[in-house]
């Protein structure tokens, strides 16, 4: 029963079927809006689902120049470890693995899926794939340094004078003290992490490694079929983890302590976060380069998180 | 026999080692390669006979040379001491030697003079074994001067090449600067105490900072800095791991880097027992931010595989520095277990590096590229050891480092001090530069584009390889497992750091140390929060075998799936280069971050004034933080 339990959380819920069937429903909802407010009818939302099926089904060409293991096995890991945290991340009330990892180490497993897109990328042995890659470790650069801010920030705030990396102490200390999101210090970091959210997912104007008209896609121009497939699937399941993170971070005190009603709510939240931060701003901006990206990171986002940082720390 | 002897013999048989190589193996090849290997496993095994004893049962060793044991009361001949933390270098040691050994038997075939080589190799091998196993300072300063002068033989031995005089010149002046500061340290402290064990001048000087004794702990904490390279002594690091033949560029960051550490650890936590003053936690934190930072935003600017890995070297030791100075068990913890670390993974990548150089005659990351094709199994081991050094979980970079993000942001909330939060996020954004600094070089070196001239590369024999898998697959293991690293190694050797009265009583006699007013510090349990390696793997390895049972079951009837054109000469197979055949990437290897160096031309172009390759400059670096560390312990270590 105790093993039947762990394969139904890892395989169903919040595993691979909720994350992936989330993925997508966010990635349909994403377009179907973002169509709506450039005037066009858009695609009906279950989109993404065709598009991937369809891809699945199509012919998967391996460059000749590739080192063939890596090529095939990059997405596979991505995919693997994108469902393995997002498992990881409590469902409002729900939380699946209690104490196997804490705030950093989610920090760090977020970080697999790109560097398997990378090394996936970087395998293809194409000069565009290559640029995509610099750009893509540039993006990495740029949005890690406010998400540790927002991190330690937020920790500080649920730990006081103790160490507190814990998510599931976040989620108690919001159930306690309402959303954490109230709180004046935690705005500023609210804020950077909403804006962390579409650079860490890839959307514009922060989608520069895999700029269409530029580089063609960058670290995936060489990828077809199956791989591309699930690599397109990796990017919609990112858009889950990062809105279900922060409403694990600023919103946990919505819970209502009822299974099926949190995953309602959390489905709402993120479908309302993603229409926010990736949808409006995708709608509204041109993309950015790759140094107008890191500059805009490392001061207005970072100084953001930074001034949240300072500001729990003096008692706010 | 006593395994109370074991120490000693496996001192003396790398130094025995040594001479006999002089004057046995200077004609014959196999009597060379048979000595060397000879010593460096035996002393492989003596040390590891004392596993039990030491890290398992909890005793110290003590061992008088002579069997000149104290006479009333004043330590006067020359002791080993070989507590936990000693232990934990030695281990460090005797296998940083036994692999660079195994694999220096192929790697070096084609080098000329071999027998100074084996020779110069088993000094320094037995010199810093004998230095974290020693209880006495002056003998470490001797060890010390052993160490630093084979050090500039090696790093200059492969004279031919341009630069390795040059670096051996440069390891020559900043080290003995070192040595010197620590020399006359230790003359001071003789001056001051009468002793030079090192088990009674921790008792003699608990609680007793007067001016002269601060002046020692001055200038020992600066030539021990200078020998562990941390900012801003790192200068003749670059270069002479650079020159150096790649197995001994690994002993270099796996050993005699470490070595440093060890002194400084020892110093602060044991000699002076200043580990609680705010003022010192603050010095070494300080030193060790700089550090991570300076070395590894010059890595991110390297073109050459080894220099890069060399500021890679430099950065983590900062990480170590940063983490053993908070003086917290848990700090202490994790500032071992990276150090540990460090040796794994930097010396599997130094391997790879001489792997690389030995099948492709170049290090040049401009020139390489591509190689994962001709050398596949390299590849495997590099992006191993690259990932543990980039911290991915679950190898063991990451548990280390998570460690010290840890233990930093716990000293941060208890002490209040938002100085060290902001060591936190230095401490992380490093490790992000980190992993963009190695997927460049994955990117240069092995996948990328192939250049013609690396067409009949071919994979470096098995014996080279033997010890890239057994590293690579510690650094997985001690990932998975941090549990039981911290259980069997690392508790013990950080308690023994922390409890200095068991060191002394065994030294100098029971009750000693009680009557010179020395109390233990409580040692915590290290708390591991929440990391559960083992379970994620398991969860990653059921997903993964979700997936491919998925794609088996759907493969039946489409056998599209995966089809591979591979090599057809088919211009429509070929990788796509904008219709022209073969189009160079504009971007190349080591250019990779031209979106983030742009931004910080600034901060590059001082680092590159900095870095100027004059060893006067670099001298004057070192004196001036000699300076800068007198004045800051003469006005707030109190």
């Amino acid at each position: 029963m105790e093993y039947l339990k762990i394969l139904f959380n890892i395989l169903v819920f919040p595993g691979c079927l909720f994350v992936g069937a989330m993925g997508l429903l966010l990635s349909g909802i994403d377009r179907k809006v973002l169509a709506r407010m450039q005037k066009r009818v858009g695609p009906p939302i279950i989109q993404p689902l065709y598009d991937f099926l369809k891809l699945l089904g199509k012919e998967t060409i391996v460059p000749k120049a590739a080192n063939r293991k890596v090529f095939l096995g990059a997405p596979v890991v991505g995919f693997a470890a994108l469902v393995v945290t997002a498992a990881l991340i409590p469902v409002l009330g729900y939380r699946a693995f209690e104490g196997s990892a804490d705030l950093i180490v989610l920090l760090y497993l977020l970080t697999i899926p790109a560097v398997a897109l990378i090394i996936g990328g970087s395998s293809s042995g194409n000069p565009y794939a290559g640029i995509g890659i610099s750009r893509e470790m540039v993006t990495m650069m740029s949005y890690e340094l406010p998400l540790i801010c927002i991190f330690l920030a937020v920790a500080k705030k649920v730990g006081g004078s103790t160490l507190c990396f814990s998510l599931s102490q976040i989620a108690a200390y919001q159930q306690a003290n309402g959303s954490l999101i109230g709180c004046v210090s935690l705005l500023p970091a609210a804020a950077a992490m909403l804006l962390v959210i579409p650079a860490e997912v890839g959307t514009q104007p922060f989608d520069v490694a895999e700029a269409e008209t530029e580089i063609l896609e960058g670290p995936l121009i060489e990828y077809s079929g199956a791989p591309l497939a699930v690599f397109k699937l990796n990017t919609s399941m990112k858009m889950y983890i990062m809105t279900a993170l922060f409403s694990a971070l600023f919103l946990g005190g919505l819970a209502t302590g009822v299974t099926a009603l949190d995953v309602l709510i959390q489905v709402l939240l993120c479908i309302a976060l993603t229409l926010i931060c990736m949808t409006t701003i995708h709608a509204v901006t041109a993309r950015l380069k790759i140094e107008h990206l890191f500059k805009f990171y490392w001061t207005v986002v970072a100084g953001l998180a930074a001034l949240s940082l300072v500001l729990v720390w003096l008692g706010f | 026999m006593s395994y109370i002897h074991f120490p000693v013999i496996a001192v003396m048989t790398l130094f025995m080692g040594a001479f006999l190589t002089v004057v046995f193996g200077r004609k014959s090849k196999a009597v060379r390669n048979i000595l060397a290997l000879a010593a460096s496993c035996t002393a492989f095994v003596l040390i590891c006979c004392l596993i039990k004893p030491v890290l398992i049962d909890g005793e110290i060793i003590s061992y008088w040379m002579g069997n000149w044991s104290p006479v009333e009361g004043y330590a006067i001949g020359i002791g080993y001491e070989i507590d936990q933390l000693g232990m934990f270098f030695a281990l460090i040691t005797v296998f940083t030697v036994l692999m660079s050994c195994i694999y220096s038997i192929r790697y070096m075939e084609r080098d000329s003079a071999l027998d100074f080589y084996n020779v110069l190799f088993l000094m320094l091998s037995g010199s810093v074994l004998g230095l974290v196993l020693t209880g006495d300072v002056f003998n470490m300063f001797i060890m010390i001067e052993i160490m630093t002068f084979t050090s500039v033989g090696l790093a200059a031995f492969r004279n031919n090449k341009a630069g390795s005089v040059e670096a051996g010149f440069k390891y020559l002046v900043i080290g003995s600067i070192g040595s010197s500061m620590t020399l006359f340290g230790v003359a001071i402290l003789y001056g001051n105490c009468h002793t030079l064990n090192m088990a009674q001048l921790s008792s003699i000087l608990a609680g007793k900072l007067t001016p002269s004794t601060l002046m020692a702990f001055a200038l020992m904490f600066t030539g021990l800095a200078v020998k562990s390279y941390i900012v801003p002594f790192h200068t003749p690091a670059a270069d002479a791991y650079t020159t150096a033949p790649a197995s001994i560029s690994m002993v270099f960051s796996g050993m005699v880097n470490k070595a440093g550490v060890y002194g400084m650890i020892r110093l602060v936590y044991i000699i002076f027992r200043a580990m609680d003053k705010s003022s010192v936690q603050l010095l070494m934190v300080i030193f060790g931010v700089v550090t991570m930072f300076v070395g590894v935003t010059m890595a991110l600017a390297q073109h050459d595989f080894k220099r890069l890995l060399a500021f890679h070297s430099i950065s983590q030791i900062g990480y170590v520095i940063t983490a053993a100075g908070l003086g917290s068990a848990l700090g202490l913890t994790a500032g071992l277990f990276h150090a540990m670390n460090h040796t794994l993974f930097k010396g599997l990548l130094f391997l790879c590096a001489g792997a690389v150089y030995y099948a492709a005659g170049t290090t040049n990351l401009d020139k390489l590229g591509g190689l994962s094709k001709k050398m596949p199994k390299t590849c495997i081991c590099f992006l191993i050891g690259a990932f543990s050094i980039s911290g991915l979980p679950p190898f063991n970079g990451f548990a280390s480092k998570w460690l010290v993000y840890q233990a930093v942001y716990e000293k941060a909330v208890t002490s209040g001090n938002i100085f060290y939060a902001f060591a936190t996020v230095a401490a992380v954004v490093v490790s992000v530069m980190t992993l963009a600094s190695f997927i460049k070089v994955t990117q240069a070196v092995f996948f990328g584009q192939l250049p013609a001239s690396l067409e009949n590369v071919q994979e470096v024999p098995a014996l080279m390889r033997l010890p890239m898998w057994i590293m690579s697959a510690l650094c997985v293991l001690t990932g998975v497992f941090y549990d039981q690293v911290n259980k069997w190694l690392l508790a013990p050797a950080a308690g023994a750091a922390l409890n200095v009265s068991g060191y002394i009583d065994r030294m100098m006699g029971e009750g000693y140390a009680a009557e010179a007013g020395v109390v233990n510090i409580p040692v915590f349990a290290a708390r591991f929060s929440f990391w559960n390696p083992v379970v994620w793997l398991l969860l990653f390895i059921i997903v993964l075998a979700a997936f491919c049972l998925a794609i088996i079951g759907s493969s039946g009837d489409r056998a599209s799936i995966s089809s591979a054109p591979a090599d057809a000469e088919d211009g429509k197979y070929a990788t796509f280069f904008s219709g022209e055949k073969s189009m160079p990437s504009h971007v190349s290897g080591s250019d990779l971050f031209w979106g983030f160096k742009k931004n910080w031309k600034g901060y590059f172009k001082v680092m590159d004034g900095i870095h100027s390759g004059r060893v006067n400059d670099y001298a004057l670096y070192v004196v001036c933080a000699a300076a800068l560390i007198t004045v800051f312990v003469f006005g707030f270590v109190r």
